[in-house]
C-alpha cells in the first residue's frame, strides 16, 4: 500500500506544503486527489460534500488541477494550444487558434502571467514552461492547485517568481498545494506544512517558528544523518587527473551542445558543474565516458589522451554515475549481483576466465549491500523490485569500488530520501579524500555548493563562469546559469 | 537473505513456468473439447487424446500386452524426430531473444542449412566420422551467415530485424525451394525416370540411428539437447552470454558499462541462425535423406512458438520442444478416428495466444496500478536513516 489512513484538509486561498521523503507517499495522495488513484478506503469532501473522483477530468470539473513534476506538454505546439487543448475554442471543427490566443491572454492577465501564446513550448525556458503548465491549470478554472516538486528544475531566481506566483494566488483565494522535499523553501513559501512518512500523515506544523532540522526529523522520523564534516583545501600542487581542452560536440537539431569547454580536475578534488538543465551537462558527461563522440578539442586523463569506447575508460579508470540510472545504470528484469557485475563483468572477482565467478560475484556483491546498507541485503532480488535510494546505492557501490581515479558523477541523489542522500554524498566526500578526481554534475545548486571544492557554470554548452569554494555565491552562480552577462570573475588563489 | 534459498529458487521457478503449463493445459482441454463437440462424441475425444499420448510416448499399455519393443520406440522415433528439429529452431528464436532479437527468420535460415548438408551430403566421399560433421557444420555455417545479414542490416542500416527476417524467408523460398531445388542442384533423372528433389546424402553423411532401424531415433536429438546444454551454459555461465543477455535486456546500460553492443548482437544473431540451420540439416540427415522438392513443416515458424512457451530458457524451451514433438508424433494417430493430425498445431497456437494474452494483460495492469508499495514492515521497525521506497 502507497498510502494508510493518510488525511488532508485545505482551507481556501491556504498555502500548503505536503513534505515527505521519497516514497512516503505525497505524490500518491496527490494522485488521489486529482483523481488518478481511487482510495481503497476513506472519503474526498469538496466544500462538505462527498465526492468521488474517478478520473483526472472529474477532479478538474471539481475545480482541482495539479502540474506535474514532468511537465505533460506538447513541445511542437504553442503556448495557446497546449493550454486549450481538450476543449478547444472551435471553428468549421478546427481550432479557432485567434479565439484561443484570446482566451489564453485573458487568462495571463487574469493571474498575471506574462506568456506569448503564440510561442512554441519548445522554445521556452524551463520556467516558463511550468508557468505553461500553471496557467493550463487555472484555465480549465482549478481552485485547488497541486504542484508537484515544482522547484526541482528552477534556478533559484525561477524558483522565487514561482513562489510569488504562488503567493500571488493564494492571495487571489486559490488554494496552492506544494510537494516538495526541499526543507528551506517549502519553509520560506508555506503558511501550513503537512509531514508524511511511510504512507501517513504524521504531522502538522505552522512555517513560522519551525527549523529546517525540526522538519527533517519529523520526515526521517528520528535523528538525522551527520551532517558533512569539514574538511581541507585542494593543495595547488595537486596534479590535474582529469583534463579537457576546448572540446565540442554536437547535440540534437545540428546545434553544438558543447563549445569549447576545457576544465581540469585535480587529484582529491571535487568539481561541480552547475547550471540548468539541458546547457550541455549530459553531453559533457557523455562526452567524458565515451558514449558521444568529441567534435573537436581533446581529453586527457593523468596527461595521456582519454579515447575509445566506454570499455576502453573504464580500464583506465574512469566510472561513471549516469543521470538516467533506469535507462543507463541498472539492468531492471537483471538480479542485483548481476547488476554488480556490469562493468567488471570481464574480471575478477566477477570474472574467471570466460566463466562468471559465481561465488566470487556473490561474495563481492554481499559484502558491498552490507558496507552501502542496501535493502534487501540479498544479491539475487531483482534489480527493478528495489527502490530508486538503494538501486543508486548499488550503482554508487559498483562505481566507487574499482577505486577508479576518475568519477563522473551526474545527479547522483535526484529522487533520493534524506538517509540515501547522505550516505552518496559522505562517499563522494571519502573519494575525494582517497585522491581521486571527481566531477559533479548536478541541476541541485544546494548539491554542488555543499561538496564542490571549485565550481563551472554552464550555459548554452559553454563555460559561463569558474567559482572556487571560498567564492561560491547562490544569486551570482544563478545569475550565470541564466547566461547573465558578468564581467569575467576574478579567480582567487585555488584554496 | 530469503530467495537465496535452494527451495525459495525452486518455487520460483514454478511460480515463473506456471503461465506455460497453463496455458498448455488449457490449450489440451479446449482442443479436447473442440473434438468432443464436433464428432458429438465424448468417447471419441478420450480416444483420440489416448492415441495422441501414446502415439508419441510409446505405447505402454500395449507393450505391457506383450506388444514388441518397436511399440515404444518407433513413435519414440518420430516424437525426437520432430523434437528435436523444433528443440534447435526453439533455441535460435530464444537465443535472438537474448540479444533482444526477434528472429522470425529462423525459417530461412533453416532452408539454406538445410540445403547445404543435402549438398555436403551428397558431394563428398569420406569416411563418416568426418562427413557428418562436416554436413552439420555446413548447414550451421550457412544458417548462421544468412542469419548475420538481417543483424548486419539492424546495426547498419537500422532495418528492424522483424522486417528484414520476414523478408529473408522469402528469398530462402525462392532461392532455394523455387530455384536450386527444381534447377541447378536437382537430382539426376535415372533413366526416364525423373526424381524431385537434390541428389540423395551418402549414407556417410546420414545420422545414425540409435534403437534400430525399426525406429527413427537418430543422433539429432541428441545433438539438439548439446546444442540446449551449450546455449545453457553459455547464457548463464559464461561472461560472453552474461553480456549478450545485458545487451537484450538493457542495451543502454550495457554500452554504458562498456560491453561490446554491436559484437555481442551479431554473435547472438549468427548463434541463432546456426542453430536453425541445424535444425535444418536434422530434417536433411536424419529423415529425408535429401533436400525434398518442398520441406514441408514450417518448423523455423513453429520456434517462434516454442521459443514463447518455453519462456525463452533453454530448459524450457526443451520441455516444450519435446512436449510438442511427443504431441505431433502422436497426432498423426489421431487420423484414424477421423481426427485431422493437425491438431496438436492447433493446441501450440493456442498456447502461444494464451501466453501473448498474458503479456498483454500485464501490461495492461502495470498501466492500471502506479501506486508504488511500502517496504516490508519489517524495515519500518528499523531505526536507521529511513530507506526509499
Amino acid at each position: 500500500m502507497a498510502l494508510e489512513r493518510a488525511s488532508l484538509e485545505l482551507g481556501e486561498g491556504e498555502l500548503v506544503a505536503v513534505v515527505g521523503e521519497n516514497g512516503a507517499g505525497k505524490t500518491s495522495l496527490m494522485n488521489v486527489l486529482y483523481g488518478l488513484y481511487q482510495p481503497d478506503q476513506g472519503e474526498i469532501r469538496i466544500g462538505g460534500e462527498r465526492v468521488r473522483l474517478k478520473s483526472p477530468k472529474e477532479a478538474l470539473a471539481r475545480g482541482i488541477g495539479m502540474v506535474h513534476q514532468h511537465f505533460m506538454l506538447v513541445p511542437n505546439l504553442t503556448v495557446a494550444e497546449n493550454v486549450v487543448l481538450g476543449h478547444e475554442p472551435r471553428r468549421f471543427g478546427l481550432l479557432d487558434f485567434q479565439r484561443a490566443c484570446a482566451q489564453v491572454e485573458e487568462t495571463c492577465r487574469r493571474f498575471g502571467f506574462r506568456l506569448d501564446p503564440r510561442a512554441l513550448v519548445q522554445d521556452l525556458s524551463v520556467g516558463s514552461q511550468q508557468k505553461v503548465e500553471i496557467v493550463k491549470a487555472l484555465h480549465r478554472g482549478a481552485r485547488i492547485l497541486i504542484l508537484d516538486e515544482p522547484t526541482a528544475v528552477l534556478t533559484p531566481q525561477e524558483s522565487d517568481e514561482l513562489f510569488g506566483v504562488a503567493r500571488e494566488l493564494a492571495r487571489a483565494g486559490h488554494t496552492v498545494v506544494f510537494i516538495s522535499h526541499k526543507l528551506r523553501e517549502v519553509l520560506s513559501v508555506a503558511e501550513r506544512i503537512i509531514v508524511m512518512r511511510r504512507g501517513r500523515t504524521v504531522a502538522e506544523v505552522k512555517a513560522a517558528g519551525t527549523s529546517p532540522e525540526q522538519l527533517a526529523e519529523l520526515m526521517v522520523g528520528g535523528k538525522l544523518p551527520e551532517a558533512i564534516a569539514a574538511r581541507e583545501p585542494v593543495s595547488p600542487q595537486a596534479p590535474a587527473v582529469l583534463e579537457l581542452r576546448e572540446v565540442s560536440a554536437g547535440g540534437a537539431h545540428g546545434k553544438n551542445a558543447l563549445s569549447g569547454v576545457s576544465l581540469t580536475v585535480r587529484q582529491g578534488e571535487i568539481v561541480g558543474i552547475a547550471g540548468v538543465d539541458g546547457n550541455g551537462q549530459s553531453e559533457l558527461a557523455e562526452v567524458l565516458t565515451g558514449l558521444r563522440a568529441a567534435s573537436g578539442g581533446q581529453l586527457f586523463l593523468e596527461g595521456q589522451p582519454l579515447i575509445g569506447t566506454p570499455g576502453d575508460r573504464r580500464g583506465r579508470g574512469l566510472t561513471h554515475i549516469p543521470e538516467d540510472r533506469l535507462r543507463r545504470a541498472i539492468i531492471s528484469p537483471m538480479t542485483v549481483e548481476e547488476n554488480m557485475a556490469l562493468g567488471r563483468q570481464h574480471a575478477a572477482p566477477f570474472a574467471h576466465g570466460p566463466w562468471i565467478d559465481q561465488e566470487g560475484r556473490r561474495e563481492r556483491t554481499a559484502r558491498l549491500l552490507k558496507d552501502y546498507d542496501v535493502r534487501p541485503q540479498d544479491p539475487l532480488a531483482r534489480m527493478g523490485g528495489l527502490s530508486g535510494g538503494n538501486q543508486q546505492k548499488v550503482v554508487v557501490a559498483r562505481e566507487l569500488d574499482p577505486a577508479p581515479k576518475v568519477i563522473v558523477v551526474v545527479q547522483p541523489t535526484r529522487g533520493l530520501d534524506i538517509g540515501a542522500v547522505a550516505q552518496v554524498h559522505r562517499r563522494l566526500i571519502a573519494e575525494r579524500a582517497r585522491g581521486a578526481a571527481v566531477l559533479l554534475i548536478s541541476l541541485d545548486l544546494d548539491e554542488v555548493l555543499a561538496l564542490a571544492d571549485r565550481v563551472y557554470v554552464l550555459f548554452g554548452g559553454r563555460i559561463a563562469g569558474e567559482l572556487v569554494r571560498a567564492q561560491f555565491d547562490e544569486r551570482r552562480i544563478g545569475r550565470m546559469m541564466l547566461g547573465a552577462p558578468e564581467a569575467p570573475p576574478e579567480i582567487a588563489a585555488h584554496g | 537473505m530469503a530467495s537465496s534459498s535452494p527451495w525459495k529458487r525452486l518455487t520460483g521457478l514454478g511460480a515463473s513456468a506456471t503461465p506455460s503449463v497453463l496455458a498448455v493445459g488449457a490449450s489440451l482441454l479446449i482442443c479436447f473439447l473442440a473434438i468432443a463437440l464436433t464428432k458429438n462424441d465424448f468417447t471419441v475425444a478420450v480416444e483420440a487424446y489416448a492415441k495422441m499420448f501414446w502415439g508419441g510416448i510409446g505405447d505402454w499399455p500395449g507393450w505391457a500386452e506383450g506388444a514388441p519393443f518397436t511399440a515404444l520406440s518407433r513413435p519414440w522415433g518420430e516424437a525426437a524426430t520432430k523434437g528435436g528439429i523444433l528443440l534447435l529452431t526453439g533455441l535460435s528464436v530464444s537465443v535472438a531473444f537474448a540479444v533482444g532479437l526477434f528472429n522470425i527468420g529462423a525459417q530461412g535460415q533453416m532452408l539454406v542449412g538445410a540445403l547445404s548438408a543435402a549438398v555436403v551430403g551428397a558431394a563428398f566421399q569420406l569416411p563418416a566420422l568426418l562427413h557428418l560433421p562436416l554436413c552439420l557444420l555446413a548447414a550451421g555455417v550457412a544458417g548462421g551467415l544468412y542469419a548475420w545479414l538481417p543483424a548486419y542490416l539492424k546495426l547498419g542500416r537500422g532495418v528492424h530485424e522483424v522486417i528484414s527476417t520476414i523478408m529473408l524467408n522469402w528469398v530462402a523460398v525462392s532461392l532455394v525451394e523455387n530455384w536450386l531445388v527444381v534447377g541447378p542442384l536437382r537430382a539426376e533423372a535415372e533413366g526416364s525416370h525423373s526424381r524431385s528433389g537434390t541428389e540423395e546424402i551418402l549414407a556417410t553423411a546420414q545420422l545414425p540411428r540409435l534403437l534400430g532401424e525399426a525406429s527413427r531415433l537418430h543422433l539429432g536429438l541428441v545433438i539438439a539437447l548439446l546444442a540446449a546444454l551449450g546455449v545453457w551454459l553459455w547464457l548463464t555461465r559464461t561472461r560472453f552470454g552474461f553480456e549478450t543477455r545485458a545487451v537484450g535486456l538493457g542495451p543502454e546500460a550495457a554500452r554504458a558499462s562498456g560491453i561490446p553492443v554491436q559484437r555481442r548482437t551479431y554473435q547472438a544473431m549468427v548463434l541463432a541462425g546456426s542453430l536453425a540451420g541445424l535444425a535444418g540439416a536434422l530434417l536433411v540427415l536424419g529423415t529425408e535423406y535429401k533436400f525434398p522438392a518442398t520441406l514441408g513443416a514450417p518448423y523455423g515458424f513453429d520456434g517462434i512458438a516454442i521459443s514463447l512457451i518455453g519462456l525463452n530458457h533453454p530448459l524450457g524451451v526443451t520441455l516444450s520442444a519435446l512436449l510438442f514433438g511427443v504431441l505431433r508424433a502422436g497426432g498423426t494417430h489421431m487420423q484414424l478416428l477421423g481426427v485431422h493430425k493437425s491438431f496438436p498445431e492447433l493446441i501450440q497456437g493456442l498456447a502461444l495466444l494464451f501466453i501473448a494474452g498474458r503479456v498483454a494483460w500485464e501490461a495492461y495492469r502495470v498501466r492500471r496500478r502506479k501506486i508504488t508499495p511500502l517496504p516490508p514492515p519489517g524495515e519500518a521497525a528499523s531505526d536507521a536513516p529511513a530507506v526509499g521506497v
